[in-house]
């Protein structure tokens, strides 16, 4: 009812987080697009993924097979966590102390739930690195472990039905940009990875 | 043909409603219509008079002699009335508010039996005060909208008349889903109480019926005394007003009055499945204002923002967090027992931490950050502007019969 548009204002700015997507190693590692919202610097930044799904925030539940100290003066770990179908690279500077912290006090191999933002880069000699900027991480138990392959095995489905009826722009954005994946191959992923969880 | 008597007839109807109109340019507007225009006296003194009405923003006041003025306007019921409405209506002074600026001379409620409306009185009017509790015949007051709320104005041109008779006036409730900004009335159940965000506050919380629930306020003024959790009331004539969409109500007006039995209260409850994917500072052990009706968090340092240095401090814990299902992430807010039953961490397990750890406070942010972060939930509680607020969490177990289905929805297609 009311006209101020302060208040509209406001309702449009209502902050909303952006929802942490579930993918498996092998279908993020694919990713070869990464695009912005608006043209504001602090627009948030999406990586898109081939099943058709914008992501700015991921989260993922895997093994942490070995972590890596980096750099002097500008001190970073890298990390690699393996789910069933393959290996996430994380990362975590000096920018995300607390995440930096977390990672450097987990001793491998362990269990580990991460919060983090998916990056591509394009190395010099063109090939494609997909990473994880790391938000948190935590260790976990082989239970979380499962149930976070129950919960990607069901949004990995959900996205691949969706790709054959919807209408979404990142639908068609994904159909644009990765003509060459056929996203059954990531129904074959989502089972295989179901399959090693043991009954 | 003189027309000074006519001209001081209009004048002093005009000095009723505190305007002065000179007598000798009304003559020589009456002249000009009668000896030039040929219009008969009466219509005459009647077109001038609306005329100059119409002039200085006063309602019209039709014609013939004094006296006659205000019977000409029709009786309007209150919840009738709609912006830029001139209208008499009968009501009662349900309520007085303290008036907002100096311009105006009192505020408050008028009712009818057919609902409440909010009126101003301008200092300027040099209307009689009104008294709590009695009846009045306000004739040609203008209604306007102010933030979404239509008002009632009394100004110069209006005339309020107090009726002796008390009339019967039975004060109504509705659904809270059809409230709407203005007057409203409810029967309601205090389903929440919450921590006060400013001095002025005495309180603030949740009201539900079987149709939703509204957000309420109680200002701190002499008298006024604070709903109790899980009772239930009557509200008559609290403010509804709207801010950035959302509707709620002030109590300082209001007639409330405590009622038997219960309400199944519907609406913004939710269950959320997710992953917790973030534990916001601020969760873990706190310390909370021991000043009555305060229980702010207060800082590190024992500050309240509004009592100051509170060294008899009260501990309590809660987790703020965000709970994420992969589709949508929510606000989470769970308060002490839910979150000593999910962390499986107590408050006087915490006390103990906090008082003999070397890092303190923080020892227990990290504990309970460790126990819960990346673990599935299930949490269920109501959902307000974004924040669930839990009644309770439970870790989910693994399901194999999930397991099973999925490898047949993922198999099904090979």
């Amino acid at each position: 009812m009311s006209a101020n548009p302060r208040d509209i204002g406001r309702k449009e700015g209502a902050f909303e987080r952006e929802p942490a997507r579930r993918v498996f190693a092998s279908e993020f590692r694919e990713c070869r697009y990464q695009f912005k919202e608006g043209e504001d610097e602090k627009s948030p930044s999406f990586v898109l993924l081939p099943t058709g799904e914008r992501c700015n925030r991921i989260f993922l539940v895997g093994t942490l097979t070995e972590k890596l100290r980096q750099g002097d003066q500008n001190i970073f770990y890298r990390g690699r966590v393996v789910d069933p179908t393959g290996t996430f690279f994380i990362m975590a500077g000096s920018y995300q102390p607390e995440a930096m912290q977390q990672l450097a006090k987990t001793e491998t191999p362990a269990f580990v739930a991460v919060v983090g933002k998916p990056n591509l880069y394009q190395t010099p000699d063109g090939a494609f690195l997909v990473s994880v900027r790391v938000e948190s991480i935590t260790v976990v138990d082989k239970e979380t472990r499962d149930q976070w392959i129950l919960d990607t095995a069901a949004r990995t489905l959900d996205r691949i039905d969706a790709m054959a009826t919807g209408t979404s722009p990142d639908i068609a954005k994904a159909k644009e940009h990765y003509p060459a994946i056929d996203v059954a191959v990531f129904r074959k992923m989502a089972y295989d990875a179901l399959a090693q969880v043991k009954i | 043909m003189d027309f000074s008597e006519a001209a001081e007839r209009i004048s002093r109807k005009f000095s009723q409603k505190g305007t002065e109109v000179d007598p000798k340019k009304i003559e020589g507007k009456l002249r000009r219509l009668v000896t030039e225009f040929g219009v008969q006296p009466s219509e005459a003194e009647r077109s001038v008079t609306n005329e100059l009405a119409k002039e200085f923003n006063l309602p019209a006041m039709g014609s013939g002699g004094s006296g006659k003025s205000s019977g000409a306007a029709d009786l309007k019921k209150i919840a009738e009335i709609a912006p830029g409405d001139w209208v008499t209506i009968e009501g009662k002074i349900v309520a007085l508010s303290a008036p907002a600026s100096a311009s105006i001379s009192q505020s408050g409620i008028i009712a009818d039996e057919s609902g409440g409306i909010r009126f101003v009185v301008w200092a300027k009017s040099n209307a009689p005060a009104m008294a709590v509790g009695s009846w009045y015949r306000i004739e040609s007051a203008v209604a306007e909208e102010y933030k979404g709320v239509v008002n009632l104005k009394i100004h110069s041109g209006t005339t309020i008349k107090g009726i002796e008779e008390d009339l019967a006036l039975m004060p109504t409730t509705m659904p809270i889903n059809e409230l709407h900004p203005g007057i409203g009335g409810v029967r309601a159940k205090v389903v929440q109480e919450w921590d006060s965000s400013h001095e002025r506050m005495l309180q603030s919380g949740l009201l539900g019926d079987e149709t939703g629930t509204i957000k309420f306020v109680i200002w701190k003024e002499p008298g006024k005394t604070q709903l109790e959790p899980g009772q239930i009331y009557n509200i008559f004539y609290a403010m509804v007003d709207e801010y950035n969409g959302k509707l709620s109500l002030s109590l300082n007006t209001a007639m409330i009055m405590q009622e038997e039995g219960d309400i199944a209260v519907s609406g913004g409850s939710v269950s959320v499945r997710g992953a917790i994917v973030h534990i916001a500072p601020g969760s873990g052990i706190i310390k909370r204002c021991p000043v009555e009706g305060c229980n702010r968090a207060l800082s590190r340092q024992n500050y309240c923002p509004v009592h100051e240095i509170q060294p008899k401090f009260i501990y309590d814990l809660r987790i703020k967090g965000w709970l994420d299902d992969g589709e949508k992430t929510h606000n989470i807010l769970l308060q002490r027992d839910v979150v000593e039953s999910l962390t499986g961490i107590t408050l006087d397990a915490a006390k103990e931490i906090a008082e003999n750890n070397p890092l303190g406070m923080d020892e227990v942010f990290l504990r309970m950050r460790d126990a819960v972060l990346g673990r599935y939930i299930t949490c269920s509680g109501r959902e307000i502007d974004n924040r669930l607020l839990a009644n309770s969490c439970e870790r989910i177990s693994y399901d194999s019969g999930e397991h099973t289905a999925l490898l047949n929805r993922a198999g099904g297609a090979l």
